[in-house]
């Protein structure tokens, strides 16, 4: 059954086409979520908490924008608004607008992105320099850059203006480039 | 055209902000002509890229158990 008929028998009080929804989707939320909580159990009890939205306000999806969109937002909005409930994590301010722009040499990684899947210490250094990113710019580069929505796209989940996520990004990226830098340690000062 | 004036931190803030989108604007052909010929922002244009794409490779599998957990919590068991 194609995605428009399951979200109309969903709408209807059909069990079944919910429970098709949720099958499609359940991976790609429980892996953004798990991006930006970085903890699996936070991961799946928001993946809980997106699905519950999704049941309970199916009837109001009106179809002006893909599921997935949605489903992105829904996401987003839990997961950001665990982190501000949390105690106060010493995130990195950039507040500096230079900062985030190390003029040094720059020489390139020996370290090569397809070790990311199966290098445990690698796993913890993105971790651990994404941790430090707040969740505000974590949400950017992960929609805008890691799943590949558009701009404009990220502008809507995220309620910014596009400059606004262009300046966020741009941050995030300089930010965790240099992150992964100072582990790698290749660069010259 | 106007000739710019480039310099190693304007690629490093233009790549930043346009990576993965199209540079076709006059600064942007000036940027591209600079990264040819500077190896400190090809290298640091590189860097950023591989940045975004460890991320994009850092993938995790759903839980066993964690699609069983879901549809009962939904109430959605048949």
């Amino acid at each position: 059954m194609e995605e428009t008929e399951l979200i109309e028998q969903a709408k209807l009080g059909d069990k079944k086409s919910l429970a098709e929804l949720v099958k499609k989707y359940e991976s790609t939320v429980y892996n953004f979520s798990f991006k930006i909580c970085r903890d699996k159990d936070r991961a799946e009890n928001t993946m809980q908490e997106t699905f519950l939205s999704l049941v309970k306000n199916i009837r109001q999806f009106k179809g002006d924008s893909k599921l997935s969109t949605w489903l992105y937002t829904v996401v987003s909005n839990h997961c950001l608004m665990l982190a501000r409930t949390e105690s106060k994590h010493a995130y990195t301010s950039f507040e500096d607008e230079d900062a985030s722009i190390d003029e040094k040499k720059f020489t390139d990684w020996s370290v090569t992105p397809d070790k990311a899947a199966e290098d445990k210490e690698l796993k913890k250094l993105l971790d651990d320099s994404i941790a430090k990113l707040h969740p505000d710019y974590r949400v950017v580069f992960l929609l805008r850059d890691v799943e590949g929505i558009s701009t404009e796209e990220t502008a809507k989940i995220c309620n910014l203006s596009v400059p606004a996520v262009k300046s966020r990004l741009h941050r995030a990226r300089a930010f965790l480039r240099n992150e992964l830098s100072k582990k790698f340690n290749y660069e010259k000062t | 055209m106007k000739k710019h004036e480039i310099i190693c931190k304007d690629v490093m803030e233009h790549i930043c902000e346009n990576l993965g989108e199209q540079l076709d604007s006059p600064k942007c052909a000036a940027i591209k002509a600079h990264l040819n010929n500077c190896n400190n922002c090809s290298n640091y244009f590189k860097t950023v890229e591989d940045t975004i794409q460890f991320y994009k490779n850092y993938n995790v599998e759903l839980p066993e158990g964690a699609h069983k957990r879901l549809i009962e919590f939904l109430g959605l068991t048949e």
